[in-house]
């Protein structure tokens, strides 16, 4: 190596030395919640090293929205058994959610319903996190492969049908834009229409009244089973007239359905 | 030339079709985010495009253009026939198929997770399968280069290496080294989980990989323009290099500190010690100076073509220059941009100051001028001087050639001065829309305009970029005289042996690279429960 090679050498050790210091010994002394557990510590910290900084406070005793970790392999449809047997087992609930999944009261639709989502909501009434009298009971019965025969059952039956949209001005801002300004993201970005998230459920055709108590749950603080808030932080600074105009949004009924027929075709 | 014109003509031609596609995205993108338009009712469809012009701008336009630049300097530089053509061939087809591949996943709607990735967000398998083959092309021409100038360096023992060979090798071998970053991440753990896999990815490792590739790759395309501005400008204002072994000391820092510095864009990434983002930081510091010795040497050398041309006093020398000569045009307004650019640069990279523009549309200003800006205007005047080498042509038409350089350069600055000012007020990027009736963003609405303005700008220079090479009117080979680099105002002087190579840097790079990333990476990687679900894109 010649003069040029070794100097540059030197200068690259000694700059990266210097950095080092200042990086790691140097800043994080200057630095009182760095430096509080020692020296040694300040550098674990400024390295980047997990710790537990906040003891007592730490996420143990911070409330659980819900204990389900959606999973994309949650969304993958079951066997026809597993189809066959959800048919079975549904029959307990023709009374609110209709007999092919299409309620006819304010219950909500369950036909063609995501399997997660259905999964998952049965799994928050049963480990009480999403509260309902009815429902908490019921689902307390069931065990996880009754929860994944119903999921695949009601996911393997047609979806309302509903006043088709093309996605242009004439929706609600709501649905189609959202409201930036307010950090309200667009419905369609996550319940179909964009796109598609796990664990979001197909809206088209619900009850105008079960959207409206969800929306108002969710924005009250009621019903609190989403993870990270996701939906508490949409609802939150919603109005009620909002609320109202997305829900019609979502309620709207096929022609064909609004005269008479009330079942999927 | 010798045998690889087709091949360089090859290289380009896709690189600038795609260009335009990608500039007319960028300017529909505008255009939908202004008041001049609706709100854009399917936001999918702009993210959609967002991914199609960042993939195109970041990965299919420098590849290729460095790639061809690279084939180009290789015969031109070495005064002989490149060796391996028929490989040359195969890693053009596959960045070909590579781009047909992610271009075919992203009209699907299949693919909007932005060029950046960006996990747990995770699209269809074949977008990614077409990066890597790109990159995978480009690994040939890096493999290629190299070759090339052991051989012409076996056969002549102790010769100097010529500065554009020089600078061309040290760029290939930054872009093998920092390509491995985003590679890794991609074969580790994003195509796994598009796959279907793995259900969860280790989102903060992936981010740290791909910082590995983020930075250093910038100065991959930028290595193209630095060869053009030691090389190139000189000899067609009718100067003289300052001094070569600036040249080489610019292409060896930039090895060395271009490469361990990404973590400056995981600022505000928690999974990262913050000991690791100051020093990224103060390394980021140094690639200023390769970036202030250039500005510096070819200032000088244009002052050296100033007094030639008989520039007198301390001023005089810039009214003398050849301001008809494009290249003097081009120079000048990549300086400019340049100069706004870095100094935008300096404020992300400092650990505090990037807290009040993190994120915002600032970021976005910055690396378009630096891009878009200084480094593609020297793209055009690299194909602008080797278009008659290479198609056998007469020169190209000064005058159209000014005209588009000046429309490129003043829609580059209309464009991106606004979005650094609203970027200091806040707009955050990566926006479908904003809301101009809302009180506090109306204030604001006109900067989009202009933006839009200067998108439009950019287009039409773009398009005269085109009609310029497309229209060059063919004539007889011989006619064209044979090419030349600049030649420098002390060229009897021999560079020290270090600088005659690359593999101390090549060596201090790598080992650098240990020291900034090795402990970071190690810690995400063994970190128990550090991933989290993906959340696939466009798959329902």
């Amino acid at each position: 190596m010649d003069r040029v090679g070794k100097l540059s050498c030197i200068a690259l050790v000694g700059l990266t030395a210097v950095s080092f210091v200042v990086g790691f010994a140097l800043l994080p002394s200057a630095q009182a919640d760095f430096s509080a557990q020692g020296f040694w510590s300040a550098i674990c910290r400024a390295a980047g090293l997990p710790s537990r900084w906040a003891e007592g406070d730490g996420p143990a005793t911070a409330r659980v929205a819900t204990r389900v970790v959606l999973d994309p392999r949650m969304a993958r449809m079951d066997a026809p058994a597993a189809i066959g047997r959800g048919a079975t087992l549904a029959l307990n609930c023709t009374m609110c959610h209709g007999a092919l999944g299409m309620s006819r009261s304010d219950a909500p639709n369950l036909a063609g319903q995501y399997p997660e989502v259905v999964m998952k909501q049965l799994l928050d009434y049963r480990d009480g996190k999403r509260s309902s009298a009815i429902m908490e009971e019921l689902a307390r019965r069931l065990g996880d492969r009754d929860i994944a025969d119903l999921s695949a059952y009601y996911a393997s039956l047609p979806k309302a049908r509903t006043a088709p949209t093309t996605y242009d001005e004439t929706l609600p801002a709501l649905v189609r834009v959202g409201a930036p300004m307010r950090n309200i993201a667009p419905c369609i970005a996550c319940h179909g229409g964009v796109d598609q998230k796990l664990g979001a459920p197909w809206l088209e055709g619900m009850p105008k009244a079960y959207l409206i108590q969800q929306l108002q749950a969710f924005r009250s603080g009621a019903r609190a089973n989403d993870a990270h808030q996701l939906m508490r932080n949409m609802a939150r600074p919603m109005t009620d007239r909002e609320i109202s105009e997305v829900a019609d949004f979502y309620a709207r009924k096929a022609p064909s359905a609004l005269s008479g027929h009330n079942g999927p075709h | 030339m010798f045998k690889a014109k087709r091949l360089v003509l090859a290289h380009f031609w896709v690189a600038f079709i795609a260009f335009f596609a990608a500039i007319l995205l960028g300017e529909w993108q505008m255009f939908l985010r202004s008041p001049l338009s609706e709100w854009i009712n399917n936001p999918e469809h702009y993210y959609r495009s967002v991914t199609a012009h960042g993939t195109v701008m970041a990965y299919v336009l420098p590849t290729l253009v460095a790639m061809g630049f690279g084939y180009a300097l290789a015969e031109l530089t070495l005064k002989r026939p490149l060796h391996g053509m028929r490989w040359a061939w195969a890693g053009f087809w596959l960045v070909i198929a590579g781009t047909v591949l992610a271009a075919l996943t992203m009209g699907l709607g299949k693919a909007s997770v932005l060029y950046t990735f960006y996990p747990p967000m995770i699209a269809s398998p074949m977008y990614y399968i077409g990066v890597v083959l790109v990159v995978a092309g480009s690994w040939i021409w890096v493999a290629l280069m190299s070759i090339n100038l052991h051989r012409w360096k076996k056969d002549n023992p102790g010769a100097t290496v010529p500065l554009a060979m020089y600078g061309n090798v040290a760029g290939a071998y930054l872009w093998a080294w920092t390509s491995i970053g985003a590679a890794s991440e991609l074969l580790l753990l994003v195509l796994p989980a598009s796959l279907g896999l793995t259900d969860t990815i280790n989102a903060g490792l992936a981010r740290v990989l791909f910082s590995w590739t983020l930075h250093a790759i910038v100065y991959f395309w930028l290595v193209p323009a630095y060869i053009a501005f030691y090389t190139l400008v000189p000899r067609a204002i009718g100067g003289r290099l300052y001094s070569d072994m600036m040249g080489r000391v610019a292409f060896a820092l930039f090895l060395v500190f271009s490469m361990p510095i990404g973590i400056h864009h995981l600022f505000a990434d928690p999974q990262v010690g913050a000991g690791f983002k100051f020093v990224h930081a103060a390394m980021t510091a140094m690639v200023s100076v390769p970036t202030l010795l250039t500005v510096f040497t070819i200032v000088a050398s244009v002052e050296i073509a100033g007094r030639l041309r008989g520039g007198q006093g301390l001023f005089g020398w810039i009214g003398a220059l050849p301001w008809q000569e494009p290249m003097m045009l081009a120079v000048t307004f990549s300086f400019i941009m340049l100069g706004f650019g870095g100094a935008g640069g300096l404020v992300n990279m400092s650990y505090q100051l990037n807290e009040t523009i993190h994120n915002t549309q600032w970021v976005t200003g910055h690396f378009h001028l630096i891009f878009a800006g200084a480094i593609v205007i020297m793209y055009f005047m690299v194909a602008y001087e080797l278009w008659p080498q290479l198609t056998g042509c007469a020169p190209l038409r000064a005058g159209l050639q000014r005209l588009q350089l000046w429309l490129w350069f003043a829609g580059m600055m209309v464009l991106t001065m606004p979005w650094h000012l609203v970027g200091l007020l806040g707009a955050p990027r990566r926006m479908a829309y904003y809301d101009y009736s809302h009180p506090d963003l109306h204030p604001q609405a006109w900067t989009v305009t202009m933006s839009t303005a200067g998108g439009l700008l950019l287009v039409l220079s773009a398009a005269l970029f085109i009609y310029i090479l497309a229209s060059a009117r063919r004539q007889d080979t011989a006619a064209v005289p044979a090419f030349t680099f600049s030649r420098s105002a002390h060229h009897e002087a021999r560079p020290p042996a270090a600088l005659n190579g690359l593999g101390l840097w090549v060596g201090m790079m790598i080992a650098l690279t240990v020291v900034n990333y090795g402990y970071p990476i190690a810690q995400l990687a063994l970190t128990p429960q550090a991933s989290v679900p993906v959340i696939p894109i466009g798959g329902r």
